[in-house]
């Protein structure tokens, strides 16, 4: 450090050797725009979809994008308090559906949940949360508290061995075919205005999911636990001085976040209508992606990532690649998603609404 | 408390922990329980240890309630009391099992629980009446129960032989297929014939092999022993035992596929492949601390650019040699590991994580898709990949192939090694313990960072080329997500940073789940399983660096313990 | 466990290994007991009371899980049928996982391989698994017979040399894609099409080659479209499909998919009244479970099984099937299993040989040739191998779903046959 380096060699250290990169990454970006700008226009001009195909996209989008947000919430606050990716948490919202499906099918037989929505979507929601909660709880207490204090990549293969574990269990003793979700007859109607109808399965999601995400924004804001958290999230070893206890608020977390996958469970149900060991992989890992697109460990950003997550997956291929002639758009979308989110990520490392992360991960 | 009363009189009844005891026992009949539920124990009771008295399943369940025993036995209450509340565990934990057994029935489990059908309560009861059956298992609960506790107070150089020897005499009868068929049609198959039939071993061969095993132990821990002790009353110890550590894994990695044939030699071959993209991404994560989950990609282009290169196929652009293409393939994942730097330059920790995970995935999509379909083959691939040769000398078979890539991991592991321990190695060290520190030292972070993405990919490029040779063909299929897990799992759990560390990683992660292979869906559980006990156990991993595991029992002391003053300096 | 323990025992463990297999190298093979039987490739002695071991390589992980699992299922059937004997000797079918990849049913192919005992192989259910693993096999002078692996190139006329061995009870996707167009052109009366594929091999062959010989037959495919097969969203997709106003959707994909697909077609405007055809790998009684309401009404193209044209054991097999294993067809290539290991037991029967010492001669090229000789009536239809080892006479017919009970599944009833 002591040496001294004159300011004008840095300078022109810094050009000659940055500006390659410089013109790479302009070269991307402008690239990526190119595709996108070019992919909408085309798709315009050609003028297959209506307005009404587009609300439709977007409803699409919103949809799996609750779901998506729904998941990205416990990511991000088991990241936020722990610093731990806890790659399972698609294997809890899994248990959760499995739970839900289990319910609402003893309930379709018994003609209980065609007569009684209300009273029985009560009762499989909070089935669900309860299952994935204890799912989460249990994964905390026999895998990931050993880990309190390992620095290192230790805990995240712990987590993808417990993802392993859970699928396989479920896999083991449920069996691997896939069951169909009941679908009763007030689950298929549809709302219609202005010409464009809308399943109101798809909106009871979207609403309930704001609703939760708000609910859970309260707690997380006003609660003494809440409090507690976001104090560990901040620093736990000053929130231990203070006298917070770290592994209460730790529980805490899992308890939300597992509650947050159980209702994530319910609404794939609902809306995908299908369970089986493997579900939760998938979301998990676009969850994952949401929540870090959002600023891992920041709630509104989670949501936020997760709808954003959605909303390009349901409207990217249409809009960008139909214009552009491009064979099996739709088999691209993750491609269009995950370009997306690094694009993000290029002008935002530390995600939408990220705050700088510290120095260091843990 | 009345049980323990009945089964040990002489005992002094208070001595006995009867709530620890009966949690143990609940907890370990709960492992049996589960056992069931998820049809491990089914599928284990269709194969024997000892044909006509022992099959994996119960086998299992014995080991179930010993540990229940050992358990809940401690040493500190004197022999009598620990064996009456070994013996109590044992049985709790028999009980919990068999009751399981006695509900199905009843209770209709299988609409719910597939696995727990009639044929599973029949075996829960040992093909008994359901009431004699439970007494039964209730009994042989017990006796496991009170081996554990025994076994818990037996001295450790009796102990540690008796359990490697039921290990050997398991791993006998587990493995016996590939164990005959290298026995037989030759001057050993007498011995095939002492301890061996068809289905297994017999009971005779059992004892047999029990015995000889325990002996052989007991010599080799005497041995071990002194070993030891002379080793510790020298000061540099470590470094001579590091090198015959060293020396042992190489003599087995080059003499086991001459011995164990073409399977074998495809299974260390496969092996071999994961060594070196577990060393490539050991100079990601293990030196730069760049976390990489898109790892797989790197392998996709090695294995395709080999492909396109040299494939008797009408995708092919090019008919060139072997030897000539894999340069290619290794610069073509160079290039393709720098531009995959260049977006996330700036994105640091697990942000990383995601933004190379998408790199990854998009690889593979675009791999399988439609849209590249005319120019890599989509879903059918590429196949005709001709295999390399030497001198006109073809290397065709799997144990050739190994050989190749054998030869190929000492260069890389040569080359990480310099790496390691040079200029660069050193930068990216830096960069891993804290980016601005480094940056502020005047260490380029953009080349550092480039250059960890380029040498990892060259790496994965050289493996994907003889991945691709391998199969003569390249499948999108074999490019999954799974991929780069396991190659992120296999250098954690060998010790991040450490290269012996990533050849056992690789055998043990890669290699021990091939061996299982007939048990199809199982060996992930299994592999979960044994991730997450691994990691419980050793976080710094199986063979760590000495850095690495002084950093760790460093942090770890900061809280739990009193930190050791030389992990401070570190 | 302490560092030093640990390498104690891995000392202990490496020395065992090499000194355990170093002495099995020293072990020269022996002589044989004269044998009854020549064989260029290699005589497998089995002696007396020991089993007649068949392999099998499926894929019985992953997602794919139920693909090779049915596969499973049908040839454990047939071996019982068999009353567990060939001749006089148990069976053992060794079942390998090859994960439905190249690797996979590589390092399954030579695990089977490695073993003297194997006489002859069953599977894969993959193509992908089959183009790696089949020449390993035959290079051992093992035969093998693939139960759902489709892909045309491994029996087409000009196959190499090295899939000599491979022989397949299931009908190659060059012959159904060929067939499903011609049937959506002429008798569905469909005269524009989307095709929908998954990206496996199976898919997207089928897709292509019906997608030709419809635009042979006059019609024309307005998109050729793909999904992934993790897509649980499929309405998108199904909205831009409707902006095109398809007659109908060729759809050959897997359980989860078609499930998905079948469910959102119905709740997309314009694609409500527009039927979706399907393919083998969704005759399965998990399609059914998986789907529920919807399925009614899916049509699907399949071989005749129906009593009257040949499969007379059809439905006394499925009986068995969910009496042993407690639910419906999980997929659509049970009934080619069956097939694959009818044939290879009366290959065995033809060719095996008893000698003086009791034990029974199996020359392996023989076995192979016999192969190509035997001709029955099948589960899935008649089994007669062409010279490239083309064993399923595709007799092609369109089945219907009509109930969304999964205990009703049968194919012939549910899903009724409704052409010819």
């Amino acid at each position: 450090m002591a040496v001294q380096i004159p300011e004008d060699r840095l300078k022109i250290a810094r050009l000659s050797r940055i500006s390659i990169v410089d013109v790479l990454l302009w070269a991307l970006r402008i690239g990526v725009l190119g595709v996108v700008i070019a992919g909408t226009i085309g798709t315009l001009i050609n003028g297959r979809y209506g307005w009404t195909q587009w609300v439709d996209f977007v409803v699409f989008g919103l949809t799996l994008g609750s779901i998506y947000a729904q998941i990205a919430l416990g990511y991000t606050m088991v990241y936020g308090v722990l610093r731990l990716i806890n790659f399972a948490h698609g294997d809890f919202m899994m248990s959760g559906a499995f739970s839900a499906f289990f319910v609402a099918n003893a309930f379709y037989r018994s003609g209980f949940l065609e007569s009684h929505p209300v009273p029985a979507l009560l009762c499989i929601l909070i089935t669900s949360m309860i299952v994935s909660t204890a799912v989460a709880l249990l994964a905390e207490r026999f895998a990931y508290r050993p880990f309190r204090r390992v620095v290192g990549l230790a805990p995240l293969i712990c987590a993808i061995g417990v993802s392993f574990f859970l699928q396989q269990t479920f896999r083991g003793m449920f069996g691997s075919s896939i069951r169909a979700y009941p679908d009763p007859s007030w689950q298929r109607a549809t709302i219609s205005f202005l010409g464009i109808e809308v399943q109101a399965v798809e909106l009871l999601v979207i609403g309930l999911a704001v609703l939760f995400m708000i609910g859970l924004y309260l707690i997380v804001q006003y609660t003494k636990m809440g409090k507690a958290m976001r104090a560990v999230a901040e620093d736990g070893d000053a929130a231990a001085l203070m006298g917070i206890d770290v592994d209460k608020v730790v529980v805490f977390t899992f308890m939300l976040g597992g509650a947050m996958a159980g209702i994530a469970g319910v609404f794939y149900c609902f809306v995908y209508k299908q369970v089986y060991f493997y579900m939760g992989f998938t979301p998990g890992i676009k969850a994952f992606g949401a929540a870090v697109l959002g600023g891992i460990g920041s709630i509104p950003g989670a949501v936020l990532g997760g709808f954003f997550l959605g909303l390009v997956e349901s409207v990217g291929p249409a809009l960008f690649l139909d214009g552009l002639g491009i064979p099996g758009p739709y088999q691209l979308r993750d491609v269009i998603a995950f370009t997306l989110l690094i694009m993000v990520l290029i002008f935002r490392p530390n995600g939408i609404l990220g705050e700088r992360l510290g120095k260091k991960r843990a | 408390m009345s049980i323990a009363i009945l089964k040990a009189p002489s005992v002094s009844v208070a001595s006995v922990d009867v709530a620890r005891t009966l949690r143990m026992g609940l907890l370990l009949g709960g492992v049996g329980v589960y056992l069931a539920a998820v049809g491990i124990l089914a599928m284990f009771n269709e194969r024997w240890i000892i044909v006509g008295l022992l099959t994996l399943g119960y086998g299992v369940l014995g080991l179930v309630y010993l540990v229940a025993g050992m358990i809940s036995a401690r040493r500190g209450a004197g022999l009598m009391t620990a064996l009456a509340s070994g013996i109590l565990s044992g049985a709790i934990a028999g009980l919990t099992v068999s009751v399981l057994g006695l509900v199905i029935g009843p209770f209709s489990l299988q609409s719910v629980f597939t696995q727990l059908n009639g044929k599973l309560a029949d075996s829960l009861a040992l093909g008994l009446a359901p009431l004699s059956g439970l007494l039964v298992m209730l009994g042989i609960g017990a006796v496991c129960g009170a081996i554990g506790a025994i076994l818990r107070f037996t001295p450790l150089t009796v102990r540690r032989p008796l359990v490697i020897a039921a290990l050997v005499t398991v791993t006998a009868g587990l493995f016996q297929e590939l164990i005959q068929i290298m026995l037989q049609d030759g001057p050993l198959t007498p011995v095939q014939d002492l301890i061996y039939e068809w289905e297994g071993l017999t009971a005779q061969g059992a004892a047999i092999v029990f015995v000889v095993a325990f002996i052989l132990a007991l010599i080799g821990v005497q041995i071990s022993r002194r070993r030891a002790r002379a080793a510790a009353a020298k000061a540099n110890a470590d470094s001579g035992q590091s090198l015959t550590k060293m020396g042992m894994i190489f003599l087995v990695l080059v003499l086991l596929p001459l011995m164990g044939g073409n399977y074998i030699g495809q299974v260390l071959l496969l092996v071999g492949l994961y060594i070196l993209m577990g060393m490539g991404l050991n100079l990601e994560v293990g030196l730069a601390g760049l976390l990489d989950l898109g790892f797989v990609g790197f392998f996709a282009v090695g294995a395709y650019v080999t492909a396109l290169l040299t494939a008797n196929h009408p995708m092919a652009i090019l008919h060139l040699n072997f030897w000539v293409a894999m340069p290619i393939a290794v610069l073509a994942s160079v290039v393709v590991g720098v531009l995959f730097g260049i977006p996330v330059l700036g994105v640091r920790g697990d942000y990383l994580a995601v933004a190379t995970m998408g790199l990854g995935e998009i690889v593979r999509v675009l791999v399988v898709s439609d849209a590249a379909k005319p120019l890599l083959g989509g879903p059918l691939g590429i196949t005709q990949v001709p295999k390399p040769a030497i001198f006109g000398y073809g290397l065709t078979t799997p144990i050739q192939l190994y050989y190749l890539t054998l030869v190929a991991s000492l260069v890389a592991g040569l080359i990480a090694w310099r790496l390691e321990g040079s200029r660069l190695g050193r930068a990216w060290m830096a960069l891993r313990d804290d980016e601005d520190v480094a940056a502020a030292l005047g260490i380029d972070r953009i080349e550092c960072k480039l250059l960890a993405y380029g040498l990892g990919a060259a790496f994965a490029g050289l493996a994907g080329s003889i991945f691709a040779v391998m199969l003569a063909s390249v499948y999108p299929s074999s490019f999954q997500l799974v991929v780069s897990i396991n190659v992120l799992a296999l250098i954690i759990v060998g010790g991040m940073g450490s290269l012996p560390g990533v050849a056992i990683g690789s055998l043990v992660l890669i290699g021990l789940p091939e061996l299982l292979r007939e048990f199809g869906e199982y060996r992930y559980l299994f592999y979960g399983v044994a991730l997450i006990f691994m990691m419980q156990f050793r976080p710094e991993g199986l063979m760590p660096s000495k850095v690495r595991k002084r950093e760790l029992h460093a942090a770890m002391g900061e809280t739990s313990e009193p930190a050791v003053p030389t992990a401070r300096a570190a | 466990m302490r560092p030093k323990k640990l390498r104690s025992w891995g000392y202990s463990t490496a020395a065992g290994i090499v000194a355990g297999v170093f002495c099995m190298t020293l072990a020269q093979p022996f002589a044989h007991a004269a044998s009854p039987v020549e064989d260029p490739m290699g005589v497998i002695r089995i002696p007396k009371g020991a089993p007649v071991q068949i392999g099998a390589y499926w894929v019985i992980s992953g997602p794919d899980t139920a693909l090779g699992e049915d596969s499973v299922r049908g040839a454990k059937i047939a071996i019982a049928d068999l009353g567990d004997k060939v001749l006089g000797h148990p069976v053992k079918l060794n079942v390998e996982d090859d994960q439905c990849t190249p690797e996979g049913g590589q390092t399954a192919a030579t695990k089977l391989a490695a073993n003297p005992n194997t006489v002859i192989v069953l599977g894969p259910a993959c193509s992908s698994a089959a183009t790696a693993g089949a020449p390993i096999l035959w290079n051992a002078g093992i035969s093998s017979i693939g139960t759902a692996s489709t892909a045309p190139s491994l029996t087409a006329a000009d196959r190499k040399p090295e899939l000599a061995g491979f022989l397949r009870t299931i009908y190659s996707d060059a012959q159904s894609g060929a067939n499903d167009g011609k049937w959506l052109y002429k008798e569905a009366g469909a005269k524009t099409i989307v095709t929908i594929n998954d990206g496996s091999p199976y898919s997207s062959e089928l897709a292509r080659v019906t997608g030709e010989s419809f635009i042979k037959e006059g019609g024309k495919v307005l998109s050729a479209e793909a999904i992934q097969p993790t897509d649980v969203d499929l309405k998108p997709l199904l909205t831009h499909i409707a902006t095109l106003k398809p007659d109908k959707i060729y759809a050959p994909l897997f359980v989860a998919a078609t499930a998905q697909l079948l469910r959102q077609v119905k709740e997309t405007p314009g694609l409500e009244n527009v039927e979706v055809i399907g393919e083998g790998a969704q005759a399965a009684g998990a399609l059914i479970e998986a789907t529920g309401q919807a399925i009614v009404g899916f049509k699907l193209a399949y071989p005749d099984v129906s009593p009257d044209a040949m499969g007379k054991g059809y439905p006394g097999f499925l009986e068995k099937y969910k009496k042993m294993f407690g639910e419906a067809p999980i997929s659509g290539y049970h009934a080619n299993a069956y097939d694959a290991a009818v044939l290879a037991v009366k290959a065995i029967e033809q060719v095996a040989k008893q000698g003086d010492d009791g034990a029974l001669y199996i020359g392996k090229k023989a076995l192979h040739d016999a192969l190509f000789t035997i001709s029955f009536e099948g589960m899935g239809g008649t089994v007669k191998c062409n010279q490239y080892g083309q064993c399923a006479q595709l007799k092609s017919a369109i089945y219907q779903y009509v109930s969304a009970d999964p205990a009703t599944f049968s194919i012939g009833t549910n899903p009724k046959k409704i052409w010819p």
